[in-house]
């Protein structure tokens, strides 16, 4: 059965409100990617990083220097065998907003497909 | 994203640490440390001197390969300290050499009270059960799922080469047929080493 047509645009419209409320900072790509795999480990270093996100130095650099503003990330510089050493962690602010953020995706990609499936734009 | 993908991620993130050809090089090694003691036995030295002639060449290469992985492979891939639910699992690994040294001495007591099944084509059988269970072990506790098939190859060779023993009435069989298992997982811990290095140059900072 359809939806009436005022119905299918308050969704909408809410579904539109939802996007204007997605934390930017996480839904970059890259910082995303950062996030998603801090997430699944307790630590890991920038090499870590690089390796898993596929980033280039500097990009990843500028990327955790964001995160880390915003405390989502806490980041310690260390020397291991004489050497710099970076090791990155997601802080509870950090895992909140990154779960916050799948949540709200998922929420609106449930919509999005609920409304497709009901004959919405 | 839900959780089952989180899982898949740090499944993935986790067997990145495995595809370096360790587990390979280890097989090969423990491989090794039965093939040839065997192989010096039936040359006509006894057990005891075959299996100390054997376990230097097996210990350098353990070094090799613990050197390898500090040295090189490990500064390529970065260091991780997994989640807890990871490192209890993976602490129960523990469990894989006590297994294995309950099941030696259960084969070391039937073998014992009946000497003559060894050289038998049953007598082969404890020998192929012992790295079965030990790689399903791993397998379970590595959550990986190559160890189990890696078990299985493993714990063919014996009654194969008991058989090529019959078959071709050779007294070596068993013994070239476990050296030539043992080199083909040191040949693919090698290419699995190379396509690492390759995949994974050294940081430029």
């Amino acid at each position: 059965m359809k939806e009436p047509p005022n119905q299918r645009k308050r969704q909408t419209a809410e579904s539109l409100l939802e996007i204007m409320n997605i934390d930017r900072l996480v839904h970059s790509p890259a910082r995303l990617s950062i996030l998603t795999y801090l997430s699944v480990v307790e630590e890991g270093d920038a090499v870590y990083l690089l390796n898993q996100t596929g980033l280039t130095w500097g990009n990843l650099s500028a990327n955790v220097t964001r995160l880390q503003e915003a405390g989502y990330i806490e980041v310690v510089k260390e020397f291991k065998d004489k050497k710099p050493h970076t090791v990155l962690k997601l802080t509870d602010r950090g895992r909140h907003a990154f779960y916050e953020y799948q949540n709200t995706m998922k929420g609106l990609l449930n919509t999005k497909s609920l409304s497709s499936a009901s004959g919405g734009e | 994203m839900d959780n089952s993908d989180e899982k898949q991620i740090e499944r993935r993130v986790f067997a990145s640490f495995f595809q370096a050809g360790f587990i390979e090089a280890f097989t090969g090694i423990f491989l090794l440390q039965l093939g040839l003691p065997a192989l010096f036995s039936r040359s006509g030295f006894g057990d005891l001197e075959s299996a100390l002639l054997a376990l230097p060449i097996a210990l350098i290469l353990l070094v090799v390969v613990f050197i390898i992985r500090r040295l090189v492979v490990i500064p390529r891939l970065g260091h991780v300290k997994f989640l807890p639910e990871r490192r209890r699992r993976l602490s129960k690994l523990v469990l894989v050499p006590i297994l294995t040294l309950i099941a030696g001495a259960v084969v070391g007591y039937i073998f014992s009270e009946n000497a003559s099944l060894r050289y038998t084509f049953v007598g082969q059988i404890p020998f192929s059960l012992i790295p079965i269970i030990v790689f399903s072990a791993a397998a379970y506790f590595l959550d990986m799922k190559r160890l189990y098939v890696y078990g299985v190859i493993v714990g063919l060779t014996f009654p194969l080469g008991k058989y090529l023993e019959t078959i071709i009435v050779s007294r070596n069989a068993l013994p070239a047929i476990i050296l030539f298992t043992a080199f083909v997982f040191l040949g693919m811990a090698i290419v699995f080493l190379v396509a690492s290095l390759r995949k994974y140059q050294e940081p430029e900072v």
